[in-house]
């Protein structure tokens, strides 16, 4: 039986030896960045070892245009993200196996994970209708924050339409108009989803009329008591119906904003900490945005398949 | 004051004071998910799923704040 060797099974020197290169590198960086500038002064280090002040701008700005369409960069980073999910479905699906290779097993567990989910929180049956749309929010959202992590992002410049130097890739989910898409399709699938699974009463969540009319019939008919009653709760109803449309409507920009925000906060984040301290300290950073990319998927698909069932539950669920 | 000051000023109580609320909240869905967790750890799995859920819910309020003090910043 070998023994267990420590420090993470590295020998000791090492993995003193590793640790002590991080040190170096991060000391070099910390000294030509310009926190170590603004406390030692200028050390006359190479000019490589600092990285230019970060320019973020909201908008994401034209690369190119195409018979007339201003192509930003962002969505050649979609159209990447998109090629590559492309490709790894062709590399895991084009010789499947009853039991599976390593890429097919890791697309299988995670995909039967997502579908467990889907099966749990909608039922059966409408888990396995509701599937295909969620897990496509959730691959789309998941690799472009991934891929956007990957060297080139930010680094590789063109010359622009108006001359000056623009960023050939930036990450798809910064540029607000891809999570407003998305939204708006989570909006429409679930409206549709609603008015299929519901008929045309799916609407009356929205426009609750009845009590009120029922109310004023009774008054015309003289019964005066019944009738006010019948009136005070059809206001009540018409209220109600009005704010359920205004919270559909808002989740929309809700929908938006939490994906745009923390993936643009992200890529600030990322910036910044790559400026201050050029070298190793990036890296915790890099981490927390695997995990954020990760956990904004998730919450998006999450989400789009919680409103998916609440929109789809049975209309007398709501009189229990 | 000189409006340099003011803008400062405006972006910096933006944040802070807007980050209160979303901070509290994450902190007492996390404290009832764990109470509840401590009560039924067999329940682990729905208590997670609608524990993330709700933070995802309240953390959006703390992004809206954070785009508002990035607009505020980007208008000089």
């Amino acid at each position: 039986m070998s023994e267990k060797r420590g420090c993470l099974g590295c020998s000791f020197p090492l993995a003193a030896g590793i640790l002590l290169v991080f040190v170096v590198l991060f000391a070099l960086g910390f000294a030509a960045g310009p926190l170590g500038k603004s406390i030692f002064g200028d050390l006359g280090l190479p000019g490589w070892l600092s990285v230019s002040r970060p320019d973020p701008r909201l908008p994401a700005e034209t690369v190119f245009h195409l018979f007339g369409f201003p192509i930003a960069n962002s969505i050649i980073a979609a159209w990447i993200t998109i090629v590559v999910l492309v490709g790894l479905s062709y590399a895991v699906t084009h010789r499947m196996r009853l039991i599976p290779a390593r890429l097919q097993a890791v697309f299988e567990a995670f995909l039967g994970w997502l579908y467990d989910l889907c099966r749990e929180v909608a039922g059966e049956e409408n888990g396995r209708r509701f599937f295909p749309m969620v897990a496509t929010i959730f691959l789309f959202v998941a690799f472009n924050a991934w891929l956007s992590l990957l060297p080139g992002f930010g680094s590789l410049f063109v010359i622009g339409p108006e001359g000056g130097h623009v960023d050939l890739l930036r990450g798809a989910n910064t540029d607000i108009n891809m999570p407003l898409a998305l939204a708006l399709v989570s909006f429409i699938f679930v409206e549709y989803f609603g008015l299929r699974s519901g008929g045309v009463r799916y609407l009356g969540k929205f426009v609750n009329v009845g009590k009120f009319i029922t109310g004023a019939g009774q008054i015309a008919r003289g019964r005066l008591r019944a009738g006010l009653g019948g009136l005070v709760t059809g206001v009540i109803d018409i209220f109600v119906g009005i704010l359920e449309t205004l919270s559909e409507l808002v989740r929309i920009v809700s929908f938006t904003f939490r994906l745009f925000g923390n993936m643009t906060a992200g890529e600030m984040l990322l910036l910044i900490a790559i400026f201050l301290v050029p070298w190793v300290f990036a890296l915790p950073f890099y981490g927390l945005e695997l995990l954020v990319g990760f956990v904004q998927a998730l919450i998006f698909g999450g989400l789009t398949l919680v409103f998916l069932t609440v929109a789809t539950a049975p209309h007398g669920a709501e009189a229990a | 004051m000189t409006p340099e000051a003011v803008k400062m000023l405006a972006i910096g109580l933006t944040v802070g004071l807007g980050m209160l609320g979303p901070g509290l909240g994450i902190g007492l869905i996390g404290y009832s998910a764990m109470q509840a967790l401590g009560r039924n750890p067999e329940a682990r799995g729905p208590i997670m799923t609608n524990m993330i859920l709700s933070i995802a819910f309240a953390e959006a309020i703390g992004i809206y704040v954070l785009i508002v003090a990035i607009i505020l910043a980007m208008i000089v």
